[in-house]
């Protein structure tokens, strides 16, 4: 008996027995669907890690001053603020690749026919690389708005469309907590997720020069002063390194030994993918976990069914060994249609695992990422099953006394 | 008898239940020429069915031989032993054995399935066999859509179809009436009278009647060996 008649064999077998088949296949289909969907999310989920490893915002170092964590005399004092030499330090280090200190307040924007209220935040030059923002019209702040204490600003997308409505917005003179400025450039539109439920296009920058001087950004105690210092970090940067190297420099310009805690505060995002990675590898293990006792689960279905397979035809093994059927044709007889059980069962739920890319509430952050790498894996783990199943019954079908067999009622 | 189709040399078989010791063949010898018809009788217990597993390649005596056709059975490896079976024996049962869900002709191929190297004209030759048995026209019917006596016949025409050595017929009317039982009776002294070498196990005298050797048994031995011009 050759190989394709072995497979006629199992295949008329089958479908014979239709309902039996699909039943008998269930177990396997929601194995290998979950192995399947389970890879694809996995591999989703590091590819949006990488990309995010990659992108500006998770490189991005942030210096806070801490008026929480530190001691005494910021308590009596208020927080102790950075200063433009701290920003200029730090950007001569080697794992820095932008480097930008900010200011940052609310303000009241007043334009010929509107007004609105938003963040306002004193930059430099660097701002907009730093948050990898691009000018969408008009120009940036730069270094000589900062150094003549300019009365320019730039608006963000939110601003010139509810102050500006139709018109063009540069040029355009803009009053800020009544101070007059001339509307300079239009950022375009800012990446989504970066301001935590705000409207990310929301602001107006205006030179931190100028905000200090004439919209109430200057510290009592502190000349040139600085509220928040963003330092990204080059692509190739070692990130734990840098921040080290941002804490030292900052320890000795505020003059802050390493032994005590420092009065101000880093944060890196890096830490957060960090722990959605993490969440992901849990959930990931989670469905694996699934994946593989449902298809042990539906591999001893198919043996449970094919064993039954075996007692129910223990004549037709009878006769077919009477007639010349080796011990070899009857278990791979048995065998192939272990198999081809769970041949169906892959091909079905290789379909269901690609469907769940369909359901709900994966949002739009997450594609699942299906590869005909995981679908060779989770097919191949179903033929696995059916040979490590499948050999057992074939087994015992082969092993028949045939003159016993023909007489089983 | 050098030169025998079948061949048994001091052919003995024992069961062993638990304690006790079944001795179903006594040393039993015996010829059986090619082209012979005989019948082997006795009550149930005497030995005739293991002699039929023995002869049929199904079951390996505990001492003595068997040799069909020169090949020397007792020694041979399992899987010999069923290309043996598929070459030399056609079976008929006295329950038909027929696979329920298969056509006729699908039944009637069976046994070409198994040959080595493959069959080509595996539908022709059961074709073929269907039409020797008086069933050209049933070929697509499945065993449930026939009476007893016509799947009888199927199980004949898949015996023959291997175009056996030997056709080894176990009760082959056990399960049908009696005017149906004429029929087989006639179909099988057909084939000898074409060629074919029956052997055929009963426990009925009326269908021993037929054959022209009768080989009687009684606890595991030979107790009478006649033979007679046909009836």
């Amino acid at each position: 008996m050759n190989f394709f008649t072995t497979l006629g064999l199992a295949f008329t077998s089958l479908t014979e027995r239709p309902s039996r088949t699909i039943l008998t296949s269930l177990g396997i289909i929601i194995g290998v669907a979950a192995v399947f969907a389970m890879l694809a999310i996995g591999e989703a989920v590091r590819q949006q890690v990488l990309e995010q490893a990659n992108s500006t915002s998770t490189r991005t170092i942030s210096a806070y001053p801490d008026w929480e964590g530190s001691r005494r005399s910021s308590q009596t004092r208020g927080a102790r603020q950075f200063t433009e030499r701290d920003v200029a330090d730090l950007r001569l280090l080697d794992g820095a690749s932008v480097v930008t200190g900010t200011i940052q307040s609310q303000g009241t924007m007043v334009s010929a026919t509107a007004d609105s209220s938003g963040a306002l935040i004193g930059v430099d030059s660097h701002y907009m690389d730093a948050n990898d923002q691009a000018i969408a019209s008009g120009e940036g702040i730069n270094d000589t708005d900062v150094s003549q204490r300019a009365l320019t600003a730039v608006i963000g997308q939110t601003v010139a469309r509810t102050l500006f409505r139709d018109q063009n917005p540069i040029g355009q003179r803009l009053k800020i907590n009544a101070v007059p400025f001339v509307v300079k450039g239009v950022a375009g539109p800012a990446k989504a997720g970066s301001w935590r439920g705000q409207d990310p296009d929301d602001f107006v920058l205006v030179p931190v020069s100028t905000m200090r001087t004439r919209l109430g950004g200057a510290n009592r105690t502190v000349r040139n002063n600085i509220a928040q210092i963003q330092v990204v970090g080059r692509p190739d940067a070692d990130l734990v390194r840098l921040q080290a190297e941002v804490d030292s420099v900052l320890r000795r310009n505020r003059e802050i030994s390493l032994e005590v805690p420092p009065d101000f505060r880093l944060l890196n995002f890096a830490a957060n993918i960090e722990a959605f990675a993490r969440t992901a590898v849990m959930f990931s293990i989670l469905l694996a976990a699934m994946g593989t006792i449902s298809l042990i689960v539906g591999g001893v279905g198919v043996m449970n069914i094919m064993l039954v397979s075996v007692t129910e035809r223990t004549r037709e093994i009878g006769l077919r060994m009477a007639i010349g059927a080796r011990g070899s044709d009857v278990m791979s007889q048995f065998l192939t249609e272990a198999l081809m059980l769970c041949v169906f069962g892959g091909l079905v739920g290789l379909a269901l695992g690609y469907s769940a890319k369909f359901l709900p509430f994966w949002g739009e952050e997450l594609t699942l990422a299906f590869s005909l790498r995981s679908a060779i894996l989770a097919f191949g783990s179903a033929l696995l099953i059916g040979l490590v199943f499948g050999i057992l019954p074939a087994r015992r079908a082969s092993r028949l006394n045939p003159i016993e067999a023909l007489r089983h009622e | 008898m050098p030169g025998a189709l079948i061949s048994c040399r001091n052919l003995t078989r024992i069961y062993q239940m638990g304690e006790s010791r079944l001795k179903a063949l006594d040393d039993v010898s015996l010829d059986i020429e090619a082209g012979e018809f005989v019948a082997v009788t006795g009550a149930s217990g005497s030995g005739k069915s293991t002699l039929m597993n023995m002869i049929g390649g199904l079951d390996r005596p505990s001492s003595g031989t068997v040799s069909i056709n020169g090949s020397e059975m007792s020694t041979m490896k399992p899987s010999d032993l069923a290309r043996f079976r598929n070459e030399t024996i056609g079976f008929i049962f006295q329950q038909f054995q027929l696979l329920p869900k298969k056509s006729a002709l699908e039944n009637v191929m069976l046994p070409l399935r198994y040959r080595r190297p493959a069959v080509n004209d595996m539908n022709v030759r059961a074709r073929e066999s269907l039409e020797r048995v008086g069933l050209g026209d049933r070929a697509r019917h499945r065993p449930t859509e026939l009476s007893g006596g016509q799947q009888q016949r199927v199980a004949i025409a898949r015996a023959l179809a291997g175009d056996p050595k030997v056709i080894l017929a176990d009760e082959p009317t056990g399960a049908l009436d009696s005017g149906t039982s004429q029929s087989i009776m006639d179909l099988l002294v057909d084939l000898n009278e074409r060629g074919n070498t029956i052997v055929l196990i009963t426990h009925d005298a009326h269908v021993a009647s037929f054959a022209r050797r009768r080989l009687d048994f009684c606890d595991g031995r030979i107790q009478s060996d006649h033979r007679s011009a046909r009836a």
